[in-house]
């Protein structure tokens, strides 16, 4: 039977089943790998690791529900991370993640798919130049309402990063199959 | 403006470059020019010269290093603690920086993540490890790569292997990445997390120095705490005390955030004072506004207001003698129109947010303090109120596995206390928006 994961992806998860004193230890590098090709985390990935790695499902959704970085559910291909924690916040986060929600939902509202979700996260550690935020893995400092604009029009004219297309392509396959 | 009844007057932050030697050298992240700057000559002196690991810590210790990451526990008498003699022990480096206002470890990282490889080799030897990690948090991108990238170069360079610079010194280091989880920068909640578990904080004792990751000896040092120890190793312990108070030695990193001129990462000497590094070296408020409250030492640390700032200075002893503390150094600048109600609703989101749920005191604890600020926000509170803040958050000091819950209590009973004006003004919103109901 064809493997769940890509031969590549395969090769990382034995590089880190190899790597620490205990296999367990390689559960978070893992769950990172497969998000990182796959754009999340979804149940089979799941499976397929105690399947075809010998990671118990029980140990891996242990991690999985308790570290917010790792995504249980599709995203869109972009995220717009908005630290709201206090430096942020006193900073005006508060006004950016709100105006760069409402932008979206707007577009989308007008009809037009926006390939983006903003979520506001806790602190991102670079609190000195604040609001700080992600897209994806892109870090941005000052972020301003107009700069969280520019970041979202800027990124969706690009071409979709390629674990987006994967998981796009991914979900498309299950559909069918259903 | 400042008070300047300080040994420091007149001398300027430069004066004082310990661990941003390179700020600004062209190239600064590269091993040439840390080997240039004497990098890993500290290494070379230990392992040329066969210093014992008794004379390293004796160093440390002399030298009156504290932990930079929080507690300020004396690094040197830290490393004591690992029994001596055969057997596995880990040195990990806590770079899970997520304290909210630091972003001192990163800085370091950015300037020359050698300075901390180095450190931790020295470390390592001191207590006889031939392993170590560097836990960082997920988020770090560029951090990662920036710590990959010296890793690499050191193990090229043959500072990391089976034979350190061909001593027999054997030590290896390898990255581990995080996931999202504050709790991880508590140390044990650390190891809970390198094994591959939620990151739970463990019962101590015991200590991780005695049984850490995996049950073995283990030590988990900040990264500013070890990034400094080659310079301390090459200049001496007399060298390094020439900086900071007589019980706060050397110099720390302070982080500034909030509405400043001139944000940023400055080293300064512990003792230096709080007003003159707001107003003088980070340029005030912007738009000139008034300060009305300073949290000193992270989101962990308990509120200062104004009036108490005038006469601050930063080290371990005037914080705690204040009733907060150090911290991180992240000085989080609150300026006169931000409401201390909509702080203290935004720290608990924060502390609710991130606590790891494993102790009744704190998951319920945390959730309580957000539910009470975000009513009294909402004109739901009433007289009172502030005090039942600060109530259940002194129930849950001290009664908890790890002191995320007393650090989640520490601005819930401070904020109420010195702002209890603030609570009011929103007690009477209440009353007047009922009365012309």
């Amino acid at each position: 039977m064809a493997s769940f994961f890509s031969a590549g992806l395969n090769e990382t998860i034995k590089g880190y089943l190899g790597r620490y004193e205990t296999k367990r230890s390689s559960i978070l590098p893992i769950l990172h790998a497969i998000q990182d090709e796959n754009d999340w985390i979804s149940p089979e990935a799941v499976q397929a690791l105690e399947a075809e790695h010998g990671l118990s499902v029980i140990d891996v959704n242990e991690v999985l529900s308790f570290y917010t970085m790792y995504r249980k559910a599709p995203p869109k291909p972009y995220r717009l991370e908005v630290c709201g924690s206090i430096s942020c916040w006193l900073n005006g986060a508060d006004k950016t993640i709100s105006d760069a929600k409402s932008y979206i939902a707007q577009a989308e509202k007008s009809g037009q798919s926006v390939p983006f979700e903003c979520h506001k996260v806790e602190c991102l550690g670079v609190c000195g130049y604040a609001p700080v935020a992600l897209v994806n893995k892109d870090r941005y400092l000052n972020v301003t309402p107009e700069l969280a604009r520019k970041l979202i029009d800027d990124y969706s004219k690009k071409e979709l990063p390629a674990a987006a297309k994967k998981c796009a392509a991914d979900l498309a396959a299950r559909a069918a199959q259903k | 403006m400042p008070v300047m009844n300080s040994a420091y007057n007149g001398r300027q932050p430069n004066d004082f470059k310990i661990l941003t030697e390179l700020e600004g050298v062209p190239n600064s992240r590269s091993l040439e020019v840390y080997k240039k700057h004497g990098g890993y000559s500290a290494l070379e002196k230990i392992l040329k010269g066969k210093m014992s690991q008794e004379e390293v810590i004796n160093i440390v210790k002399a030298s009156g290093l504290r932990g930079r990451g929080g507690a300020g526990f004396p690094t040197g008498m830290k490393w004591g603690f690992v029994p001596k003699g055969e057997g596995e022990k880990y040195l990990i480096t806590n770079f899970d920086e997520g304290e909210p206002g630091t972003y001192k470890d990163r800085y370091i990282a950015e300037l020359n993540a050698h300075m901390l490889i180095e450190g931790k080799l020295i470390a390592a030897y001191a207590i006889g490890a031939s392993k170590s990690y560097i836990y960082l948090r997920g988020e770090f991108y560029d951090e990662i790569a920036w710590c990959e990238q010296a890793v690499k170069e050191a193990y090229a360079a043959g500072y990391l292997g089976d034979n350190v610079m061909g001593s027999g010194f054997k030590h290896h280091m390898d990255l581990y990445l995080g996931a999202g989880a504050y709790i991880c920068g508590e140390e044990t909640g650390l190891i809970s997390s390198l094994e591959g578990k939620k990151g739970q904080p463990k019962l101590k004792p015991p200590f991780p120095a005695v049984k850490g990751y995996l049950g073995k000896p283990t030590i988990v040092n900040n990264v500013e705490t070890l990034a400094v120890v080659p310079w301390i190793i090459r200049n001496g312990a007399d060298a390094y005390k020439k900086f900071g108070t007589e019980k706060s030695a050397g110099t720390k990193l302070f982080n500034i955030s909030g509405p400043v001129v001139r944000p940023g990462c400055y080293e300064l000497p512990l003792g230096y004072p709080l007003k003159r590094f707001i107003y003088e070296d980070c340029g005030g408020l912007i738009g000139g506004k008034k300060l009305k409250a300073v949290i000193p030492g992270g989101a962990s640390a308990p509120v200062l207001t104004a009036a108490e700032v005038e006469n601050m200075t930063m080290d371990y002893e005037a914080f705690a003698a204040a009733g907060s503390m150090l911290g991180s150094g992240a000085v989080i600048v609150i300026p006169e129109d931000v409401s201390m109600v909509e702080v203290l609703e935004n720290l608990m989101h924060f502390f609710k947010d991130e606590s790891c749920g494993q102790c009744t005191p704190c998951r319920e604890g945390t959730g309580w303090l957000l539910k009470m600020s975000r009513g009294i926000l909402n004109g739901e509170g009433q007289l009172g109120d502030e005090q039942k803040i600060a109530e259940v958050a002194g129930k849950m000091m001290g009664r908890t596995i790890c002191t995320f819950s007393d650090a989640a209590a520490g601005p819930a009973r401070s904020i109420p206390q010195k702002f209890a004006h603030e609570f009011l003004e929103y007690y009477k919103k209440k009353s007047s928006a009922h009365g012309q109901g």
